[in-house]
């Protein structure tokens, strides 16, 4: 277990790196001037003496590799960096907005691995029949729907015509605090949106995996033990079918955090992706760095975490592990 | 007993035709797509700044099928011309994110040993990242432009090409043709030209088709967050855009109609490239059957 | 009064470009106390009889034929009434090759309990029940992989036991084993029938049939050809084929049959054992039949 962890790191902590480089260099590379950003409006007034003087303050002009030394000692002492687009702390704005991102991600997450393991084994088990033809054209009609595109049809559908769930917003404009039951109503639709969006992947693999497995001698030899239906197929041929599914589950969140970008922007929810695109719109380098940063270490702290699940569940891995 | 349970049924007939009508559908939305994109031009100009504004923000009718905008334009028709736009960046950068991938691949494929595993490291650790973040930082950090979008795409797209050339030489390497040839004296320029490229290139072309709707997705959500083309350029992904605030005083067919344009032609280019994966490798027969 | 009765039962697999005729026209009974044993080289279609009993045959299989416990048709009842009622209750199956049949991810105790579990049994029987079939219970506690090769088999054993059925099918349930633990498996499946069960003993290996086996069915190419009590068999072989398979033994001439059997995908219309048979002649081109399938046996009352 410690082993794995060891040997986890070894490989995050040079993709955290590498990560951070590369989008420096990016960032270094833009046309963006970070002292008139800084400036804003005031750059126009501002005589040149001025402007020098926050230049050299900033550092802006010192050679590549002592500035990008300085904002990584910079992060990893905890400074963030100052946002250029919404005057304020980059951890501040991270830090306001990440728990949003976190509970519309954990919650589709759930509801995605649920749906897709339940539709997926029933599908399998009935393989050919209706609901599995039917699943499965869904499946790949959904893939090929832009998950903004999936988030205007639901808002055009279900609040503007039918005028069941908000179009957007966390809380009730007439709301003064958040309450569970409001922000929960709120979050109907982005979480059913996103979480079809990512769905037919998840079903698919899982249909097909334990579709294969149904075929396997071990589950043959249950069924001839004269085990109950539901019993062989989720306790003899998912079980088998689960485990390359949990890895998988891990290298598919980045597309699972995409989505919420999208998701998170058409129906205007406080979170990291939306916030990501008005930075990106000022070209507010720190703030975007950043939360692509420790994007990527969730990502990769999730994979680390399916893959101690993995080891978990896997007898055969435990043993070496 | 155990390769009799391998052969799977197969209700042949039935899949058979229902494959011919899924791929001839496919093959018909792909070429009236392209067609209507390519030569709308000619056919049915589009006068951009033409505004009919006894027409403004009709709903579907016969005589305009996606409606109209708020200028009184007809919707289908500005979906076409942004088709063409979506289409032509798709391909673009379908295409250098191939040479990317196939330069990588093919140096990792080739070399072997540390290059190998220092590149593949690298496809892995781009892997990691949300590519739609990486891709907005990257046109962020450009600027909103043509070539930032097609850098944007080529950038986050390149990764399974590399690792399909790679394995694909891996494997190659081991065939006994490969061995006679070497034994035979050739060059590797020869080895590489005459045995080892026509076996991957048919595999090259498919993943690059494969990827155009992935693609167009990408260009797609840039251009929706404002990150993407600038608006001059009316791709699927601006329209649905500029859809969106007319999504909330009702006139839902704005958004609606363009994404449906994407939708159906991505769907018709993924049955094609199935089939097409069907014919290049009969063993791994695809599950799409429409 | 039989547990068991067979009657022309035909396992066709559709492939892509073949068919194969796995199982032909065949017809077998066994009674209670009876333990019979089907022989034959592997490839022959014995798997694929145990297979079709169970209903667990691939969708490309065609299955014609009869097969009654009591007034249930197995071939016929449908997949519901094969759970219920036939599967591990009436019918119970020591599958081949134990080390995949074992569910990977799960320990034998596991297993067994789950099995006695369904069949209304105390899963604290575990213990005991591996006990009968030699396997000691800290192997129980392990993981499939974990196990060597006679261990899985004897796991696998106790899982056909643990809901005991009273008609076992064993599909090649010696295999892995060393002599000591063949012994106990084969007294095992005697006591079985000597306390009323009843076994088909599906095996390779003739020494062990000689050793428990009541009557014996040589199966060859997808049909029974020979039928016949087993001292019978084994002191005078009727078929040539039994009599080259007898020969084949170590312990008698030990010289192997000349060529190889047909291909399942292509059985020729008469005998399939003409091409490697001694006695044949013009008349082999057309099918024998009789319980023993020869146009020129070797004991000729046994064709009466």
């Amino acid at each position: 277990m410690i082993k794995l962890i060891r040997r986890r790191l070894a490989v995050a902590v040079p993709v955290l790196f590498a990560t951070s480089v590369g989008m420096f260099l990016l960032g270094a590379s833009s046309p963006m001037d970070p002292a008139m950003q800084y400036a804003g409006a005031a750059a126009f007034t501002t005589s040149p003496e001025n402007m020098a003087e926050l230049r050299a303050n900033w550092g802006v002009d010192d050679p590549l590799p002592v500035r990008y030394l300085r904002w990584l000692g910079n992060l990893l002492q905890g400074d963030l960096g100052w946002s250029t687009t919404r005057h304020e702390d980059v951890a501040a704005v991270i830090g306001a907005r990440a728990g949003w991102t976190l509970l519309l991600i954990g919650i589709t997450l759930a509801v995605v691995l649920a749906g897709s393991l339940l539709l997926g084994t029933i599908a399998a088990y009935r393989r050919g029949g209706l609901l599995d033809r039917g699943l499965r054209a869904g499946a790949y009609a959904v893939e090929s729907m832009p998950v903004f595109w999936l988030a205007l049809a639901a808002i055009a559908v279900f609040s503007l015509a039918l005028g069941w769930f908000p179009a957007g917003g966390l809380t009730d404009v007439r709301a003064t605090g958040t309450g569970v039951g409001d922000v929960a109503h709120h979050l109907v639709l982005p979480v059913t949106v996103l979480a079809v969006s990512q769905t037919p992947w998840f079903l698919l693999f899982v249909r097909d995996s334990v579709a294969e497995s149904l075929r396997d001698d071990h589950v043959l030899a249950a069924r001839a033990r004269g085990l109950a239906g539901r019993t062989v197929l989720f306790g003899h041929a998912l079980r088998t079918a689960l485990l390359p599914f949990l890895t998988l589950v891990g290298t598919h969140l980045p597309e699972l955090v995409g989505g919420s970008v999208l998701v998170e922007t058409v129906f205007s929810l406080p979170g990291l992706g939306a916030v990501s695109v008005q930075a990106a719109l000022g070209s507010d380098f720190p703030l975007l760095a950043a939360i692509t940063l420790i994007t990527t270490a969730m990502v990769l702290t999730a994979n680390l975490a399916t893959d101690l699940a993995y080891t978990a569940a896997d007898p055969r891995v435990r043993i070496d592990g | 007993m155990a390769d009799l349970a391998l052969a799977r049924p197969r209700r042949r007939t039935l899949r058979l035709r229902s494959g011919h009508v899924g791929t001839t559908l496919a093959a018909l939305v792909l070429a009236g797509a392209v067609l209507a994109g390519l030569a709308a031009p000619l056919l049915w100009p589009l006068d951009q700044s033409a505004i009919a504004l006894d027409n403004i923000a009709q709903p579907p009718s016969l005589a305009h099928p996606g409606g109209t905008d708020d200028l009184g334009r007809d919707g289908l028709h500005r979906s076409l011309y942004g088709l063409r736009v979506s289409l032509l960046v798709g391909l673009v950068a379908a295409v250098v994110a191939t040479v990317i991938g196939g330069l990588v691949g093919g140096i990792a494929g080739l070399l072997g040993g540390w290059p190998d595993r220092l590149l593949m490291r690298v496809v892995d650790t781009i892997s990691a990242l949300p590519h739609l973040l990486l891709g907005i930082f990257i046109v962020a950090m450009l600027r909103p432009s043509l070539g930032a979008v097609i850098l944007s795409i080529a950038l986050t797209h390149w990764l399974s090409t590399a690792r399909i050339v790679r394995s694909e030489l891996l494997s190659l390497r081991t065939r006994p043709f490969i061995d006679a040839a070497i034994a035979g004296g050739a060059s590797r320029a020869r080895i590489l030209r005459r045995h080892l490229l026509p076996h991957i290139l048919p595999k090259i072309a498919l993943a690059t088709t494969l990827m155009i709707p992935h693609a167009v997705w990408h260009e797609t959500s840039l251009s929706f967050l404002g990150l993407g083309l600038p608006p001059h350029l009316a791709s699927l992904g601006n329209m649905i855009n500029d859809g969106q605030r007319s999504l909330l005083t009702g006139a839902w067919w704005a958004s609606i109609v363009p994404g449906a344009v994407i939708v159906m032609v991505t769907l018709a280019i993924a049955a094609l490239a199935a089939r097409w994966r069907d014919r290049l490798d009969p063993r791994v027969r695809a599950e799409l059957n429409l | 009064m039989t547990l068991l009765q067979i009657d022309g039962l035909s396992v066709r697999f559709r492939l892509r470009d073949a068919v194969v005729q796995a199982v032909t026209d065949l017809t077998l009974s066994v009674r209670p106390g009876e333990l019979l044993a089907v022989v034959g080289e592997s490839g022959c279609g014995k798997s694929v009889l145990a297979h079709a009993l169970f209903g667990l045959l691939p969708r490309n299989a065609e299955v014609t034929g009869r097969a009654l416990m009591g007034e249930v048709d197995v071939l016929r009842c449908g997949e519901k009434r094969l759970a219920r009622e036939i599967r591990g209750r009436r019918l119970g199956l020591v599958p081949q090759s134990p080390a995949t049949a074992l569910t990977p991810v799960r320990t034998g105790r596991s297993l067994l309990a789950e099995t006695l579990r369904a069949h209304r049994r105390d899963p604290g029987l575990a213990d005991t029940v591996a006990a009968d079939a030699g396997l000691d219970a800290h192997a129980l506690d392990r993981y499939p992989f974990e196990l060597s090769g006679g261990m899985a088999q004897r796991l696998v054993t106790a899982l056909a036991l643990a809901s005991d059925p009273p008609l076992l099918i064993a599909d090649e349930p010696t295999t892995g084993l060393d002599r000591p633990l063949v012994d106990h498996t084969l007294d095992l499946l005697r006591r079985r029938c000597d306390n009323g069960g009843a076994v088909l003993l599906i095996t390779h290996d003739l020494a062990a049939a000689e050793r428990v086996a009541d009557t014996v069915a040589v199966m060859y190419a997808s049909r029974i050809v020979e039928h016949r009590p087993a001292p019978d068999v084994f002191a005078a072989p009727a078929h040539p084929y039994t009599a080259a398979l007898l020969d084949a033994l170590p312990d008698r001439a030990f010289t192997p049959i000349p060529g190889h059997p047909p291909m399942l995908t292509a059985l020729p219309p008469g005998c399939a054992f003409a091409a490697r048979c001694p006695r044949a002649d013009t008349a082999c081109a057309s099918r024998p039949g009789g319980p023993v399938a020869c146009h020129h046996p070797l004991v000729s009352e046994a064709v009466a």
